[in-house]
């Protein structure tokens, strides 16, 4: 039974567009046929992030004005056959498509993958309006700061609102150091405050910019200890029960002690 | 170096964490009832002219603040001590 997730956080830059890329990937590492959506029209991204922008040639709008097939705009990613991109357009606006029109297109693409992924644009707007149309399960991404998670808060309502199961949360950039000394929000407090069940933790990590930089999604990468966090969350998605670590360990005496002399290293296990 | 410097001559006391936590739950209680905090100050005046036709109130010991239970339910709880019953005119 295919599954229509889009991944959605109201406030922009709490890193949407990379847990869209990192899930998709993980999910299509495990031999599910996956397809990810740039639904953000007028601003792409997800093609940078995935590395695959030299292979664009028709977009989402494309499709859905019925210039070209479907199969004729899904990009297939060379290093993992059962991943598809499905690009959005750059030169158009957000209005060019409706929600009837992004419900027909995710009904055509769950015929062919087992996961379609949406990546929806910043904003309560039309494209987000587009973003949930089809979607049957939402991902809400947040970082732990006031605003991000004032409009998470935002988002969870009108998800709701939608008719969408309960929302799960994805905890982007977490310091365990900071939460530790008390100078960050922790996962509880964020918990106590959203009120919905949380299906990731992804540390703050070098590794993220320095693989986004490359078009390598962290999730390929089996050392990094951010990938492996991605990865344990497109287990949960596919129904395994696996324990969040808050990552801890890395807030105890002696990583803090390294850190705070400024010892190189430490940073690689701030998280 | 600078910044190991910095941290042994002492940082400023941490714990902005719960700053955070504070100003947010005020903040998503005022967003979901539309109710700004410079109109609250409002309607807390009004209320206070109102009240202070009929009692004389204390209003340093004033508390008025918005407050959500575990229920997702927003309750205006205030307090306003009383001084002593004004004379009826």
């Amino acid at each position: 039974m295919s599954q229509c997730i889009v991944v959605t956080s109201g406030k922009g830059g709490v890193g949407k567009t990379t847990t869209s890329a990192n899930l998709a990937v993980a999910l299509a590492r495990m031999g599910q046929k996956v397809v990810c959506v740039d639904a953000d029209i007028g601003l792409r991204n997800l093609d940078v992030v995935l590395g695959l922008e030299n292979r664009i040639v028709y977009d989402l709008v494309n499709v859905i004005e019925g210039e070209c097939r479907l199969k004729q705009a899904l990009i297939k990613d060379k290093r993992l056959p059962n991943l598809s991109l499905l690009p959005a357009a750059q030169t158009r606006d957000k209005n060019a498509v409706t929600p009837d029109d992004m419900k027909r297109l995710v009904e055509d693409m769950k015929r062919d993958f087992d996961w379609v992924i949406i990546d929806c644009p910043a904003g309560i707007e039309q494209g987000f309006k587009n973003s949930i149309a089809g979607a049957d399960r939402a991902i809400v991404v947040t970082t732990p700061e006031v605003s991000a998670i004032r409009d998470a808060d935002r988002i969870v309502g009108l998800i709701e609102a939608h008719e969408l199961p309960e929302p799960e949360l994805i905890l982007n950039r977490y310091r365990p150091g900071m939460v530790h000394r008390g100078d960050m929000m922790s996962k509880d407090d964020i918990l106590e405050i959203l009120a919905i069940p949380l299906i990731g933790l992804i540390p703050d990590h070098e590794d993220i910019i320095t693989s986004t930089n490359r078009g390598m999604p962290v999730a390929f990468d089996d050392e990094s200890a951010v990938g492996a966090a991605y990865r344990r969350i497109a287990r949960r998605l596919m129904g395994e029960q696996i324990a969040i670590p808050d990552f801890t360990d890395n807030a105890t005496f002696w990583n803090v002690f390294k850190r705070w002399m400024g010892i190189k290293g430490a940073q690689e296990v701030i998280g | 170096m600078n910044d190991l410097i910095r941290r042994l001559l002492g940082r400023p006391a941490g714990k902005s964490g719960n700053d955070a936590k504070q100003r947010l739950k005020v903040l998503l209680v005022h967003d979901e009832i539309d109710l700004p905090p410079a109109k609250m100050e409002m309607m807390k005046a009004e209320i206070l002219e109102v009240v202070a036709r009929y009692v004389t109130i204390d209003e340093d010991a004033v508390t008025f603040r918005l407050h959500k239970d575990d229920h997702r339910g927003v309750a205006l709880v205030s307090n306003l001590p009383v001084r002593r019953v004004a004379a009826r005119a």
